[in-house]
């Protein structure tokens, strides 16, 4: 087993897994290169001017609307999932914890919640806040994000306290402590990596719309990922904003490859059995 | 008075009450939307013509003839179809890769889950931009051995290929992710005892391997199919659905027919088309679930 391997099946899988990972990488490369390339630099190959460099694009971003649009997302996207943690884990927790016949449906209705087209959802909320004076607010935005983070929270933390031992959970309430005391005292710590992840995740999905945000907000709540198309027009493309303005966007993201172990699988759907 | 012993007794109490602020907000926030589709798609609704107060099913016989429609069908199902074998033949062969290839390569994992996190509508901008012959580094390197790339975005099966591999980008992770959870549950016993018994590497990842992992591979898929089928930020940043019609996916389609032709309840009727599509799926997905969480 000591002797090393360089037979050919050796060195095509290791080539392979080269090639992945350059197609994994390279493109994050180039977005960091495009956000500091001069404009004068930007249309001839890298390695002919490697060196390079420009912050023009930093102030363009800083000068625009896309810090306000950052605050609306950092807004939205909290809020939300802050929200659809307060109401999904209790329900969670019934769930895991609870005797019911009608499991299947509440996993059942859940998974469709995931799976439905967002455009389904959208048409009815955007007549619905035409009509009420929610279109381009946050509270229209938060209340359709929990669209897409309650169904989320709800299915992981039921996933994740099913593991919890139910003595875990009766030493608590021999203590005299009352359900929900336990819940928040013993049963939420117990439970807290899975609940971390669920609260990273729906977090993400949300910073990550696209879809709600271009229909429902208009100018004083878009969120920074519409915010980044007003860099795009007819006329030209502002490619070195585009890409800055995309990484700054990921920045709040990255934590989630911490998490990027059985507790995001388990939350992604719980589909499988690690 | 009966004396209480365990903890079901005192959830069983609660269970209604701890449940139900979630049943409301799902309630108030999803399901009454999806009535509201439903309701909508049944109208003749328009967004500049006042409604009549009519239902029928006009919208539905409409979509039966609407060359447009039925074409978006085919653009979707071969976006999802050709994205659900790159992304999971992708997805696999790294995850498998990094437990038997190149276990030691670590620092790999992390780097190979980043495009997941990317937002789509970076996704979307980054790929564009290397599918932009001006701009692309991909064409700059071609030049130098004097071969041409051509201009993917142009041409009716380039675009679709260019937002198969933008997909593939930001999602082979997920599948990568379920796929080394699903690898890490197998026990190395079979493979030492099929070893043992002088079945090579190959042997023994065709006919140990595979066969364990495929409940993985299929609840993958069919879990990606469903998230393919609603392609927006790729196809409305890259193609704008064209050239032409010809990336035009049925769930962009319903959000051209609502919001830019305002014809609202033929783009309710086409949500529900593709609601129902979904449905079928995710009802597969939660009984082959309830399975294997039996087994």
């Amino acid at each position: 087993m000591l002797k090393r391997d360089f037979s050919f099946k050796k060195i095509t899988g290791v080539t392979l897994m080269l090639l992945c990972f350059a197609f994994a990488l390279l493109p994050i490369i180039w977005a960091l290169i495009l956000s500091f390339r001069p404009t004068t630099h930007l249309f001839e190959p890298v390695w002919e001017s490697p060196t390079a460099f420009t912050l023009d694009n930093f102030h363009t971003l800083v000068g625009s609307d896309f810090p306000l649009a950052l605050l609306n997302s950092l807004v939205t996207a909290g809020a939300s999932t802050l929200l659809a943690l307060i109401i999904g884990i209790p329900a969670g927790f019934a769930l895991a914890k609870g005797r019911s016949q009608k499991k299947f449906i509440a996993s059942w209705m859940l998974l469709l919640l995931r799976m439905a087209p967002p455009v389904g959802f959208v048409i009815p909320l955007f007549l619905i806040y035409l009509n009420v004076g929610l279109l381009d607010t946050w509270i229209g935005l938060i209340a359709a994000y929990m669209v897409l983070t309650l169904p989320l929270v709800v299915w992981s933390s039921w996933t994740s306290m099913a593991q919890i031992p139910d003595e875990l959970i009766e030493a608590a309430l021999i203590d005299g402590a009352s359900l929900y005391q336990a819940l928040v005292k013993i049963i939420i710590p117990a439970a807290r990596p899975g609940i971390i992840a669920t609260a990273v995740l729906a977090f993400l999905i949300a910073w990550n719309d696209f879809f709600f945000a271009l229909i429902i907000t208009r100018s004083d709540t878009v969120t920074a990922p519409v915010a980044i198309m007003n860099f795009v027009s007819y006329a030209s493309v502002n490619w070195g904003s585009i890409a800055l303005a995309s990484v700054v966007l990921t920045l709040p993201t990255i934590p989630v490859i911490i998490f990027a172990n059985k507790y995001i699988v388990q939350s992604m759907g719980g589909a499988v059995k690690g | 008075m009966t004396t209480v012993t365990g903890v079901q007794p005192l959830i069983q109490k609660n269970y209604q009450k701890m449940l139900l602020p979630a049943v409301i907000a799902v309630s108030v926030f999803a399901i009454l939307p999806l009535f509201a589709m439903f309701a909508l798609s049944l109208t003749d609704y328009h967004l500049i013509k006042p409604w009549k107060g009519e239902f029928g099913f006009e919208n539905f016989i409409r979509m039966a003839n609407d060359t447009k429609f039925i074409s978006s069908i085919s653009i979707m199902l071969m976006l999802s179809v050709l994205g659900v074998i790159f992304q999971v033949s992708m997805g696999t062969l790294i995850a498998v890769g990094l437990e038997k290839i190149v276990p030691k390569w670590r620092f790999m994992r992390g780097i190979f889950v980043i495009p997941f996190v990317v937002p789509a509508i970076a996704v979307a901008l980054i790929w564009l931009s290397l599918f932009t012959p001006t701009l692309s580094p991909i064409n700059a390197f071609f030049d130098i051995f004097g071969v041409e790339v051509p201009a993917f975005l142009t041409t009716q099966y380039g675009a679709i290929f260019a937002i198969v591999v933008a997909d593939t980008w930001a999602s082979y992770p997920f599948v990568m992710l379920l796929i080394l959870a699903a690898l890490q549950g197998i026990s190395g016993d079979l493979d030492e005892a099929a070893s043992l018994d002088g079945a090579t590497k190959m042997q023994i990842f065709y006919k140990i391997t595979l066969p364990l992992l495929a409940p993985a591979l299929l609840m993958v898929a069919l879990f990606r199919f469903i998230e393919t089928l609603k392609h927006f930020p790729l196809i409305f940043v890259m193609t704008n659905g064209g050239p032409g019609r010809s990336t035009q996916a049925t769930n962009y389609y319903a959000y051209i027919q609502t919001f830019q032709s305002s014809n609202v309840s033929y783009g309710a009727a086409i949500a529900v088309f593709l609601f129902l599509f979904a449905a079928i799926i995710s009802f597969y997905i939660a009984r082959a679930n309830a399975r294997i969480s039996d087994a």
